[in-house]
């Protein structure tokens, strides 16, 4: 399981769309200018915010947030087959972490029941045929 | 007085309508259009008077469904060690991304 931080464009940089709650955080910044201010930015944030896992930065044309619609803030869930398994409703209301786990969760069920019946082809033969 | 009640109020569902239309097309444009559009707005009157995450759900609804292959994505960690492709970590393992800037 590998969680991974898309950093995007700016939700409310002060040029565009201040907003008061972060006048009171003190998160004031004007949107950046090229990747490399992005990136500055970037790390502030997984440090203030004390962000643990990987974070990347996507490229200054936006374009995975472009594929993923991933502004202002969104969840996905990718299966081992490259799949999206789970996508949230569009931030700030559909940024959900208790929704994540439950995927999560449904996402362990459907491998463990994949592996039950992989280790035991018959597991799915009617009892009839076992018999036979 | 009464008879001008039935054009008044038809008068204010069409500027309803016309103001909805006008957010939910701000809705769609790309987020610093809409993010210029939202700043403009008096106070939280577009809040108050629409069904704000409902139209907020359905315009950014994007292409992908659940199911879908995920794009693929080739960027550079935030570290500047090395850059990360997505379909590198999903050959190995289920990947949960997290999208969101500071501000």
């Amino acid at each position: 399981m590998a969680f991974l931080a898309v950093y995007i464009l700016e939700a409310h940089p002060s040029d565009v769309w201040q907003m008061e709650s972060n006048i009171k955080d003190k998160v004031v910044l004007a949107s950046p200018k090229d990747y490399e201010e992005r990136s500055l930015v970037a790390g502030a944030c997984v440090r203030k915010l004390g962000i643990k896992f990987p974070a990347v930065i996507d490229g200054f044309e936006n374009s995975t947030e472009k594929a993923y619609t991933g502004w202002p803030d969104r969840i996905y869930l990718i299966d081992a087959k490259g799949r999206v398994a789970y996508k949230s409703r569009p931030g700030p209301f559909g940024f959900r972490p208790q929704e994540l786990r439950s995927a999560l969760e449904h996402l362990q069920e459907t491998k463990s029941s994949q592996l039950m019946h992989e280790e035991n082809p018959l597991a799915s033969f009617s009892a009839t045929e076992r018999q036979r | 007085m009464r008879k001008f009640l039935v054009p008044f109020l038809i008068v204010l569902l069409v500027a309803y309508a016309l103001f909805a239309a006008f957010v939910w097309k701000a809705m769609r444009q790309p987020p610093e259009a809409f993010a210029r559009v939202m700043a403009r707005m008096p106070g939280p009157v577009v809040f108050l008077l629409l069904p704000f995450e409902t139209l907020w759900t359905h315009a950014r609804a994007g292409n992908l469904q659940a199911g879908d292959p995920a794009p693929d994505f080739s960027l550079m960690k935030l570290d500047k060690s090395e850059t990360v492709q997505l379909s590198s970590l999903t050959a190995r393992q289920p990947v949960v991304l997290v999208f969101g800037s500071y501000t």
